[in-house]
């Protein structure tokens, strides 16, 4: 097992190096002037060009080189060892282009609490409503739980996230008044957006639980834990269960990494201060350092996310633990 | 099972670390500024949300009375001022007790050190052609581009960039007309009379800095001599201000909050103690929240339903139409004519006519970037064009706010001593007199060598993402079509795209928009100057140069406003480099009844000491009106 994780994080900075070269190459490469007003008013050329030779955007081998070396922590490195004084961060993600009071950093440092309790609370609640949904239906499949359940879960992965959003914010937070609106920093504030976040998530886990579980309860290792006597609770959430949830466990990798990222619209109607809306918002202003930033920030809780996953499968599934050491 | 017990508690702990920065009390006064300012740096700022913070935190020399008829300049940090016989040098005197939030007095000396921000190339922002104005600034700013350039030549004529800048310092206070006889005293010296020049004195962008702050965040960098500029000094821990309010709090992307500057000279005045400010995106949220009690003002409401709440608001005043009349009659602004009709929720929502225009730009230049000859070089072609628009039916069936339709680029009775020109007449779905006017757009057409229209080739509208641009391209291409004939096709890009096509002339037809930088004709008229730096549009005229070459120098004002208003009928009714379509307005949300001191002005900007929240027992708790 461990060796699996060594081999798994010196594999790392290999991975957000190649990520690192292409998304600069890509958003470099996309038209489009991050240092221009969208709309209104533009600086004399003079003042633009003064701008581009501050930031180094003039040639991408110089600015390629000069943000690695920042963004790595090498400078940093490199100016601890020279004995001079060190300001700024060991990661220096550079300044924001269109925010120009912030730092990339600051940025990235102020939203990314809100987007990982939105995600992991949005993650928890689908694992919930999923699992419950999805041991339901696969005990009683055909019943009237089971339809409710289907029914449920082709909702929540039909319904784009601005619509169930718009609609329990209209419903629960204006017409009932029992939810704040656009207000953030509250358990009560975090449920509407965690329920809409957590929709799709839950009916996809639910599907995957209730599938596995027939599968289960069909099985020999099944029909032996009910000749032993087991108790029927016993046998569905012992034995059937656990094999049940490992296609779960696997899709939560991914899930997990998707949901901390994937809020743009969550975070746009309920005015969660996340990194999503940085994800879709630095694009569109061209904002190079932001866009760096949060992509190689994201890339690298990717990866560890994918890594928590392996080694929880290892717990679940003693047969990969075995396979892998 | 234990290790999904370990999980859960793990995740309620991350989620427990946002829960418990829980919300401060409510402020006195809410309002949304839809994401977050882009800077608060006065002299970078060009956005008008960035402005509206500005305001709050910093004082200009001047400012603007937002209760006043004509908008007037009132006093600021200077307490009295006055203009030479030529309009060339303006002497101002500051008050003694104008201080920064640390409690230092406010000198003549922070003005020229921040005006001289704007005006270095490495510095500077938009708005720093604004302070060429300044006698020998302009002059300053290119020996400053011309030495960065030398520096970062091989023959290097400074050690170091401290050595630059100190001579960039000592060229400043000999050539650059500001000067400061004693802590009170500025004197500003012109290079040209601009009678406007005083309301860009009331401009946040004119607004001081605190010198020995941000003059640490700003260093020369030994190699190149640029200044570089670090991010730091906006934040509340650091920054000093001078405006009624200081900056308490500030959530990127999230909330800024409010109290007031305890070293306000005027602060006795002020009538909020605390302001808060949301970031909302989203601009539906943004009114639910407004609806659900959470913010007493929205700027500028952009859900898509606007149209429909203004219907609303149209209905109200029906039902209540013998006292509106009434109201009117006696002469009260419109915002007190709705704080004294009924209270409604229909009542909440206000449109204001701004100063500002959405026009077509036609690129002037004779080739294409592709190569191709620019049927649109003519002027006759574009005239053509700009008759066959019918503006009412985008005003009427696609914006529906009540947009006034335009014919000329300065909004009509928005200026004082200024009437527009007529501009050139366009159809408007009356079939008689549309028929004339088509008649005479294709013989112009024909006159301009196209017999067939169709000989024009395929003409292209550009506009960026927005589902508003994309009607009114379509609208306007179908009028081109249906009444001319012309084939039309629509480029949509994203913005930032558009733009960069807008300044480099690769495009034909593009949506646009201008909004006033000062109560002046000017502002709006020399975007289309020969070679300026926003003349989007490629366009050439002497003829149009030299009347504002005339005007630049006309020391009678209504004589310079005479010949602004000629060269602006060029523009709009023989040469049209482009067609204005309709003045803008904007939508406000507010309750008339509990807010009061928001100004219903086409200029728009609101101060922020105006404004008081009726019944919360604090402030004067009296309800004011345009003039009273």
């Amino acid at each position: 097992m461990l060796r699996v994780i060594g081999w798994r994080l010196a594999q790392a900075p290999l991975i957000i190096f190649a990520i690192y070269t292409i998304t600069l190459a890509l958003a470099w490469a996309a038209p489009g002037n991050p240092l221009e007003n969208p709309e209104g008013r533009r600086p004399p050329p003079e003042v633009a060009a003064q701008m581009r030779a501050q930031y180094e955007l003039d040639s991408f081998g110089s600015f390629y080189l000069s943000y690695l070396d920042r963004a790595s922590g090498l400078r940093w490195t490199r100016a601890r060892l020279s004995g001079s004084t060190v300001d700024g961060p060991v990661f220096d993600l550079g300044p924001s282009l269109q925010y120009t009071d912030w730092s990339v950093n600051e940025i990235i440092a102020g939203s990314l609490p809100a987007s990982i309790a939105l995600g992991l609370s949005a993650i928890v609640l689908a694992c919930v409503i999923g699992v419950g949904a999805g041991v339901v239906g696969a005990c009683k499949p055909g019943s009237l739980a089971d339809f409710a359940s289907l029914g449920v879960a082709l909702i929540g992965v039909s319904l784009p996230a601005f619509v169930t959003g718009s609609v329990l914010l209209l419903v629960f937070g204006v017409w009932l008044g029992v939810a704040p609106v656009a207000e953030w920093g509250t358990p009560r504030a975090m449920v509407l957006p965690a329920l809409t976040l957590s929709l799709p998530f839950a009916a996809y886990i639910a599907r995957l639980t209730r599938f596995g579980m027939i599968e289960a309860l069909g099985s020999d290792y099944v029909r032996t834990a009910r000749a032993k006597g087991l108790s029927e609770r016993s046998v569905v959430l012992r034995h059937a269960l656990r094999n049940a949830l490992l296609p779960v466990v696997s899709y939560l990798g991914p899930a997990t990494a998707f949901a901390l990222t994937g809020s743009f619209v969550v975070e746009r109607i309920f005015r969660v201060p996340g990194v999503g809306q940085h994800f879709v918002n630095a694009v569109q202003n061209k904002d190079l350092f932001l866009i760096m930033g949060v992509v190689l920030v994201f890339s690298t809780l990717l990866i560890m996310m994918n890594l928590i996953v392996d080694v929880l499968y290892g717990f679940v599934d003693p047969r990969t633990r075995n396979a892998s050491t | 099972m234990r290790w999904i017990a370990a999980l859960l508690l793990l995740a309620a702990l991350l989620i427990g670390a946002v829960a418990t920065d829980a919300p401060a009390p409510p402020a006195d006064f809410t309002f949304v500024n839809r994401g977050d300012v882009n800077t608060l740096d006065p002299q970078r700022m060009s956005w008008l949300s960035d402005m509206r913070i500005g305001r709050m935190l910093f004082e200009p020399l001047v400012v603007n009375d937002p209760l006043d008829p004509d908008f007037a300049i009132a006093p600021g940090v200077a307490d009295r001022w006055s203009v030479s016989e030529d309009g060339l040098v303006y002497t101002f005197h500051l008050r003694d007790d104008a201080r920064w939030s640390n409690g230092a007095p406010v000198t003549a000396d922070d003005f020229i050190r921040s005006w001289r921000r704007a005006m270095l190339p490495d510095l500077a922002s938009d708005y720093t052609a604004m302070f060429q104005l300044v006698d020998g600034a302009a002059a300053f700013f290119s020996w400053r581009v011309e030495a960065l350039e030398t520096m970062a030549s091989a023959s290097r004529p400074w050690a170091d960039g401290d050595a630059l800048w100190r001579e960039t310092i000592e060229r400043f206070d000999a050539a650059v007309g500001l000067e400061a006889p004693d802590d009170h005293t500025l004197i500003v010296r012109l290079a040209r009379p601009a009678p406007y020049f005083i309301d860009l004195c009331a401009s946040v962008v004119f607004a001081p800095i605190y010198p020995p702050l941000v003059e640490r965040f700003e260093t020369p960098d030994p190699a190149t001599g640029r200044i570089v500029r670090r991010e730091g000094w906006t934040k509340p821990d650091q920054l000093v201000s001078n405006g009624p309010f200081r900056l308490d709090r500030w959530r990127f992307k999230r909330d800024m909050r409010f109290s007031q500057n305890p070293h306000y000279w005027n602060r006795h005045a002020l009538n909020l103690r605390t302001i808060e400010v949301l970031a909302i995106e989203d601009p539906s949220t943004a009114v639910l929240a407004f609806e659900s009690g959470a913010i007493d003002w929205i700027p500028d409401v952009t859900a898509d339903y606007r149209a429909e709440m203004w219907a609303e608001k149209q209905r109200f005043y029906a039902d209540n139409a013998e006292t509106y009349a009434r109201l009117a009659d006696e002469g009260h602004d419109p915002f007190t004519i709705d704080r004294l009709l009924p209270e409604d929720p229909r009542n909440r929502v206000h449109v204001v006519p701004v100063l500002g225009t959405y026009f077509y730009n036609f690129n002037c230049s004779p080739r294409l970037d592709d190569g191709r000859e620019n049927p649109l070089a003519d002027a006759r072609v574009r005239r053509a064009l700009a008759m066959a628009i019918d503006k009412r039916a985008i005003t009427e069936q696609l914006r529906r706010l009540g947009e006034p339709v335009a014919s000329s680029v300065v909004p009509p009775r928005s200026l004082s001593g200024y009437t527009p020109p007529a501009g050139l007449e366009s159809v408007s779905g009356h079939p008689a007199a549309d028929a004339t006017i088509l008649t005479q757009a294709r013989s112009l057409l024909r006159a301009a060598g196209y017999e067939d229209p169709r000989d024009l080739g395929a003409i292209e509208i550009s506009f960026n993402e927005d589902a508003g641009h994309g009607l009114i391209a379509q609208l306007v291409a179908r009028n081109w079509s249906d009444n001319l004939g012309i084939h039309v096709t629509l480029e949509q890009t994203e913005l930032r795209v558009f733009r960069d096509h807008l300044k480099n002339h690769s495009y034909m037809v593009g949506r646009a928009g201008w909004y006033a930088d000062y109560p002046d004709p000017l502002t709006f008229l020399d975007i289309n100057r020969t070679g300026d730096g926003n003349n989007d549009r490629a366009y050439s005229s002497e003829r149009f140069d030299g009347l504002l070459d005339r005007a630049a120098t006309e020391p009678d004002p209504a004589e310079r406003l005479a010949l602004l208003r000629e060269a602006e009928r060029i523009i709009v009714e023989e040469d049209l480099p482009l067609v204005p379509l309709f003045h803008y307005v904007d939508i406000r949300m507010f309750d008339p009844h509990r807010v009061t001191g928001l100004t219903p002005h086409p200029r728009a900007q609101n101060w922020m000491t105006a404004v008081d929240v009726l019944g919360d027992g604090v402030g004067a708790e009296e309800p004011r009106s345009v003039g009273r």
